[in-house]
């Protein structure tokens, strides 16, 4: 089926900025719904794969291309790559309580958890940006939130809290808890935002909400973005900013 | 956009108290429980939809839903139960029976869920509790009758089914349950009104007329009984109801039979008769005439009807029913002795077999 035409101008727009072309695939192997990988060295295109049956998908295609749009609108020396070195990573390791933990897994624990710390910070942005200037994926994104915001709610259960550290799970549900107050507002649905505050993270998603607010909703203003939420989040020593080489 | 119920559990001891009012926060046990509980659904309130917050011993279980019409705990158990699931039905009935003691539907199907795995004993207790606040309830009777008859406790079901039958007369499933414990209690008078009226209830039940015609043939009544039968044979020949007619058919056939007198030599002179035809008859010529007098008389042989209404294609000729029972019971006597045919003509086999040959 043919993406709608605004998540084609979608592509367009990301190939002008970046002058790369983008190629989009079905990819029945992923498991999160849509997933982008930039162009860089001799990959020639940024390639957007999703899974099939995904009903969202002029949505998560929009969302994905979105954080190419904010990366390319800003000039070559303003574009940043959220990267973490051996040591920031055992750094994350130590400081979110997983110094016990097999090696193997807890490094790939942190390094997701620095993603999330990424696509929930800067994804607000590009979440606003589609609900303002693209109406007619109000439905499908309002589908997609909502599975967010159902996948969020079902990780506090006592099931999956008690195996893993304290502070790797509240730095995880600090995140839900302000993605699931943002959308809130947006959908005049607060329910979601309950249970968080009721294990106590309502001050916390307000700290990652305020930053949002404080800072500037512009492409180059993410990188303090980051840093705030990751701030809040003890999360600081965990990542660096590394500049984005295309080419 | 029509959104799917959501259900979030958290950890109880993971509550963040200062969301309390001052005065709760150092409570413990059930009433820090219901804080919690009136606390979040507070938080619900007002925010359109349906809510249910439920707090057991270790977690907190929020559900909500767009509709305002969510279900509640134990129509959600009954889901699962009729899905198959019963670990989760049971368990999503016993949370809302900690959330309400008193919840007749969380009584009612939990007991049924229990009686169908075997665990009568809490069924009848949870049923116990169900009748005592409601005492109208008729599927509740019917079933603490049920749980009570299948451990035995039969004076009880009757007590049970009894008040069932007094609160849905028309009823016919109750009244083919309570007529089978009342026919087993040996009360076959009373077990008869209640059996009557389900065959009536129920007329294409096969069930309810075997068991009917078992108690008619158990009170000394073969004709009724016999039409009876006959009726279960309509309706389920080839089941296991039809065989259990067929043999309670032969019994009336041979109590009919031995009732015109002890000894029958008409049957002595049949049984004489199928020895000579068998007399240096191979083997398998004999098991196929047999054979075929077992295949017919299981369609019903009428061995009170001296008519020549039978014929074989093994032999040629027209037969009594009486005549070729003894064929076939003669037959069976050379194939393999221990074959009970159903209908006792041993002792007229016997002075046959005395007087053979003479």
């Amino acid at each position: 089926m043919p993406l709608h035409p605004a998540a084609q101008q979608m592509i367009r727009k990301v190939e002008e900025l970046s002058g790369r072309p983008v190629h989009v695939a079905e990819d029945a192997d992923l498991k999160v719904m849509a997933v982008i990988t930039t162009a860089r060295g001799s990959a020639p295109a940024h390639f957007l794969r999703y899974r099939p049956g995904t009903r969202a998908v002029d949505y998560l295609v929009a969302y994905q291309l979105g954080f190419l749009v904010r990366l390319f609108s800003c000039p070559a020396e303003g574009r940043w790559d959220v990267v973490s070195s051996a040591a920031e990573q055992e750094a994350g390791v130590r400081v979110m309580g997983l110094d016990e933990y097999p090696r193997d897994f807890a490094a790939p624990m942190v390094g997701q958890l620095v993603v999330q710390l990424r696509s929930y910070s800067v994804g607000a942005r590009v979440d606003d940006w589609i609900w303002n200037q693209l109406p007619e994926f109000r439905e499908q994104q309002e589908q997609a939130v909502r599975t967010q915001l159902d996948e969020g709610g079902r990780a506090l259960s006592p099931e999956i809290r008690k195996r893993l550290p304290k502070a790797l799970v509240d730095a995880n549900s600090i995140m839900n808890a302000a993605y699931a107050v943002h959308w809130g507002g947006l959908l005049k649905d607060s329910r979601f935002q309950i249970p968080f505050k009721a294990l106590g993270y309502e001050a916390k998603a307000a700290e990652l909400l305020r930053a949002l607010d404080e800072i500037p909703d512009e492409p180059d203003a993410d990188r303090s973005l980051i840093s705030r939420w990751a701030e809040c989040l003890g999360l600081t020593g965990a990542f660096h900013f590394q500049p984005h080489i295309l080419t | 956009m029509t959104n799917p119920p959501r259900e979030v559990q958290l950890a109880l001891d993971e509550f963040d108290r200062s969301q309390l009012p001052e005065a709760q926060r150092a409570l413990a046990g059930d009433a820090f429980r219901e804080a919690v509980r009136e606390h979040l659904a507070e938080q619900f309130a007002g925010q359109g939809g349906g809510a249910e917050v439920v707090v057991t011993a270790d977690r907190i279980i929020i559900r909500w839903s767009d509709s305002t019409e969510a279900k509640t705990l134990a129509e959600r158990g009954v889901d699962f139960l009729k899905a198959g699931d019963y670990e989760k039905g049971i368990g999503m009935l016993r949370v809302a029976l900690q959330r309400n003691p008193a919840d007749a539907d969380a009584l009612f199907n939990l007991a049924m869920a229990l009686s169908d795995l075997g665990k009568l004993e809490e069924a009848v207790e949870l049923l116990g509790r169900l009748l005592a606040d409601h005492p109208s309830h008729a599927h509740g009777w019917v079933a603490l009758g049920v749980a009570q008859a299948r451990i035995g406790r039969d004076e009880d079901a009757v007590e049970s089914l009894t008040m069932a039958v007094s609160l849905n007369p028309d009823d016919g499933h109750v009244r083919k349950n309570l007529g089978a414990i009342l026919s087993r209690c040996g009360s076959n008078a009373e077990a008869l009104v209640h059996l009557q009226a389900a065959a009536r209830l129920l007329p294409t039940d096969p069930q309810c007329w075997f068991n009917l015609a078992a108690t008619l043939e158990e009170t000394g009544k073969p004709d009724e009984a016999d039409e009876a039968y006959v009726k279960v044979l309509a309706l389920d020949r080839n089941g296991p109801m039809g065989e259990m007619a067929e043999q309670g058919r032969s019994r009336i056939a041979e109590q009919s039979f031995r009732g015109r007198g002890g000894f029958r030599p008409d049957a002595m002179s049949y049984c004489e008769g199928a020895l000579e035809r068998f007399k240096d008859m191979p083997l398998a010529e004999v098991q196929k005439i047999t054979f075929e007098i077992a295949m017919l008389g299981s369609r019903g042989l009428d061995v009170n009807d001296p008519a020549e209404q039978y014929t074989l294609r093994s032999i040629p000729g027209k037969f009594s029913g009486l005549h070729l029972l003894c064929i076939e019971y003669v037959g069976f006597q050379i194939i393999d002795p221990k074959v009970d045919i159903g209908f006792d003509l041993s002792a007229e086999y016997a002075v046959a077999r005395g007087m053979f040959g003479k």
